[in-house]
């Protein structure tokens, strides 16, 4: 963005004019990368700290859950309605080519469900809505002053504006994410039902779903609940650039939320493996 | 809304009352939720046919496409990158706990390759992409709406949907679809490394499961849809752009609305091309 | 010649403009005065139709011109161009890109001699070594030249300036008013001129209109508005906080 200040003498249209460039645009951002995650540490350092010790305005948990529920309830619903139509629509039709042989297709889906794709997917789903709100009035607070402004009542504004939407986002995600589960077995108990002729009752088998997976969906949706407000509130944070800045920032937290419930993931994932499994 | 009358006599109608009032305000939401959904669709579509009128014959500023390319590419390479390499990790992880139960290991090529290439890839990568470069592109758009650039091209007798909107248009088509087959890659190898460290699968039996199980419609269908996402994104981050309203404030707010349209135009078209393609 | 006819314009159920008449000459600078929100700039909009008018006539060298489609309309801005109160210069190009676009689009020379070319209007403004710069660089009053030189390059017979010198330092206001009184003179080219800037009005005009309320308050050369007695006029050109207008 400041590419158009700096100075493109006369070395730059030599090779190793060229060359230098390219070193000194790769040294910039890999420093200004090493900057960032340094301010998101302290941010993630802080906000657990005050959830723990912090001040506590009273009902702002509250409120902060009616607002992620309000906002999320219905796009969650839709979205995961037609994935889990889609998952079971695939499944059928690849496993009748190879086996032909329906009755497991409902215990197999219930078990990936509750293990992982109710929580990956319905956290894509939550940051998208959610962490974009969050991002959206943080930063618009940043670039009216408001947050300076607590600074000056001696508030601080991680206690203030994250650790009650991090509390609720915790709580609430794993609320949305389970009723996710439950949106979803039913519309793919219904398709199978309807076009392949699977019997509802041979499809709600939980023979396959144990403690195991229990643990790992509930710990995935606790932990992307926690990631979430989190990344969010720090592109709010750190919103610059005025007004137009809080739509940059809300995309920013968009597709970092989105990226860090996959870094969970993965994580959780591997390590549930290794503990559980191997 | 005139307060009930008979607030002072018996309960029952004043309830009556209140819920009368709401169930109004309800369906007003309602309606005006459906009133703006169909104003949108039907301007996306306007913007859609004046695009298209501009290729026959062709009208397209290509200096503009080039460095429409080269900047949108730049963009999102990075990120999507990243993305690819955990999804295809978790994809092996998730395989995983069966492939050890089912001792099925040259599957795992096979799931991970189907779910990536059908689904997981062309998704992820889109939802990236308009996190980044559709945004980017409604906040540039909607500043020069903001400022009167768009004006200032009109007055110079230059047609802006020609000179500004067919080359991003193309180029967000062009670049995801190129980026889905990146991604693809990088997220097959990613998935291929994964299984060789955590299950001992050899690369080479992970690739023979990805193209003896799988055949290259797998791999169409998913450029197919990347074909179709890169479509939504564009028409959306375009429009949204350029019906800015309310100077900084309302490219902020252009931005969110773009992602999020982008994001269930995404989810909508994978559900009905998932069922007319196959 | 340019003549408004009977020009009305109301935006959401505010009359903006109502029943405005003006003729402008050829070769003349006119101004267009008047408070702030009070329609000039709306009223230029419509020459090159950026605007269509509710009701009345618009002529542009007897081509009667407030009705014509999008596309019609390019021709009545090759002969008509606009400066705009921001500039509007394109931010993703360089000042010497941007004053190229127009001539690359209508001229259809190569890239190349389109930047010869637009070197050479960059000189007319003495902008010449700010070429490779960025708009988003440059101080406003500099930007504003960049975007004259740039509507200069389609050879206008009429250019339309909204608010040229509003937020200049006096130094810059005072090169760009040369500059219009320049083009006039040497060009021979119709400047039309929306302004408030009092010191710009009397040192470059010829010929001035004041809008208020929708309509041509005085019409006449600057001596005629200085003679004025007319409370709204004087109270403008006084600038004085007290007095009918309000605002």
């Amino acid at each position: 963005m400041a590419a158009a200040a700096r100075d493109t003498g006369v070395g730059s249209r030599t090779e190793s004019g060229r060359v230098r460039r390219f070193v000194e645009e790769l040294g910039a951002r890999v420093v200004d990368g090493a900057r960032a995650a340094r301010q998101f540490y302290s941010i993630v350092i802080r906000t657990f700290y005050y959830s723990f010790r912090g001040r506590g305005e009273k009902g702002a948990v509250w409120r902060a859950m009616y607002q992620i529920g309000n906002r999320s309830l219905f796009f969650l619903t839709a979205v995961m309605g037609f994935i889990g139509m889609i998952m079971v629509y695939h499944s059928c039709v690849q496993v009748n080519r190879i086996t032909g042989d329906l009755h497991l297709v409902g215990a197999t889906f219930l078990q990936i469900v509750v293990r992982d794709f109710a929580a990956s997917i319905g956290a894509a789903m939550i940051a998208t809505r959610v962490g974009a709100g969050i991002a959206a009035e943080i930063g618009s607070m940043v670039v009216t002053d408001q947050v300076d402004a607590l600074r000056m009542c001696a508030a601080e504004p991680i206690d203030y504006l994250i650790v009650p939407r991090f509390k609720a986002s915790v709580v609430m995600t794993t609320v949305l994410i389970v009723w996710s589960m439950a949106v979803m077995v039913v519309v793919g108990m219904l398709t199978a039902w309807g076009m392949f002729g699977v019997n509802p009752r041979i499809f709600w088998n939980t023979s396959m779903v144990d403690y195991r997976d229990l643990t790992m969906g509930l710990s995935k949706c606790v932990a992307f609940g926690a990631a979430i407000p989190i990344v969010s509130g720090y592109c709010g944070l750190t919103t610059f650039g005025g007004a137009e800045g809080v739509g940059w920032a809300t995309t920013r937290a968009v597709v970092w939320s989105i990226f860090a419930t996959i870094l969970l993931n993965f994580v959780l994932s591997t390590v549930g493996f290794y503990v559980f499994w191997a | 809304m005139s307060v009930g009358v008979s607030a002072a006599s018996s309960p029952a109608p004043v309830h009556r009352h209140v819920a009368a009032r709401a169930t109004e305000r309800f369906v007003r939401r309602v309606g005006r939720g459906i009133i703006s959904v169909s104003q949108q669709t039907g301007g996306i579509l306007v913007l859609l046919f004046k695009i298209l009128r501009r290729f026959f014959p062709p009208d397209i500023d290509y200096f503009e496409l080039k460095r429409n390319l080269y900047k949108m590419g730049n963009r999102s390479l990075f990120i999507v990158v990243l993305t690819s390499v955990f999804v295809g990790a978790i994809m092996v992880v998730q395989a995983s706990a069966y492939v050890q139960q089912f001792s099925a290991y040259a599957f795992v090529g096979w799931g991970a390759g189907f779910v990536i290439l059908r689904e997981l890839g062309p998704i992820l990568i889109a939802l990236m992409f308009s996190g980044r470069v559709g945004a980017n592109n409604t906040a540039e758009l909607g500043t020069m709406v903001v400022t009167e650039q768009i004006d200032g091209l009109r007055a110079l007798a230059i047609d802006p949907i020609s000179y500004l909107i067919v080359p991003r248009f193309l180029a967000m088509i062009l670049m995801l679809f190129a980026l889905t087959v990146y991604g693809d890659i990088v997220a097959l190898l990613g998935a291929a490394g994964f299984g060789q460290l955590m299950l001992g699968i050899e690369v080479r039996v992970f690739f023979h499961g990805v193209t003896t199980l799988l055949g290259p419609w797998d791999l169409w269908i998913g450029l197919i849809k990347s074909a179709v996402f890169g479509l939504i994104i564009a028409l959306s981050s375009c429009y949204y752009g350029l019906v800015v309203r309310g100077g900084a404030p309302g490219v902020g707010r252009a931005v969110n609305s773009s992602v999020v349209a982008s994001a269930v135009g995404i989810f909508v078209s994978d559900y009905f091309l998932t069922f007319l393609i196959d | 010649m340019i003549r408004f006819c009977g020009v009305c314009k109301s935006f959401g159920g505010k009359r903006v403009l109502d029943n405005v008449d003006l003729a402008i000459r050829r070769g003349e600078v006119f101004f267009l005065i008047g408070p702030s929100g009070v329609g000039k700039s709306v009223l230029i909009k419509h020459l090159i139709g950026l605007l269509r008018p509710d009701a009345g006539e618009i002529y542009l060298d007897e081509r009667e011109i407030s009705r014509l489609t999008e596309r019609q309309y390019f021709d009545v801005r090759r002969r008509c161009g606009m400066v705009f109160q921001h500039s509007t210069l394109f931010d993703s190009l360089t000042c010497l890109e941007n004053v190229a676009l127009p001539i690359r689009k209508h001229r259809r020379l190569r890239r190349k001699a389109a930047l010869a070319e637009a070197l050479r209007r960059l000189e007319q403004v003495h902008m010449e070594e700010f070429a490779p710069v960025y708009p988003a660089a440059l101080g406003d009053g500099m930007r504003k030249r960049v975007a004259i030189a740039r509507t200069l390059t389609m050879e206008p017979e009429f250019v339309l300036f909204d608010e040229p010198t509003t937020g200049l330092d006096p130094i810059s206001a005072r090169r760009v008013d040369a500059l219009i009184r320049e083009l006039a003179d040497r060009l021979k080219v119709t400047c039309v001129v929306v302004s408030h800037d009092l010191t710009s009005i009397f040192t470059v005009a010829d010929r001035i209109a004041m809008l208020y309320q929708g309509r041509v308050r005085l019409l006449g050369t600057p001596d005629e508005f200085r003679a004025s007695t007319d409370p709204v006029v004087r109270q403008f050109i006084t600038g004085s906080a007290e007095g009918p207008i309000e605002v």
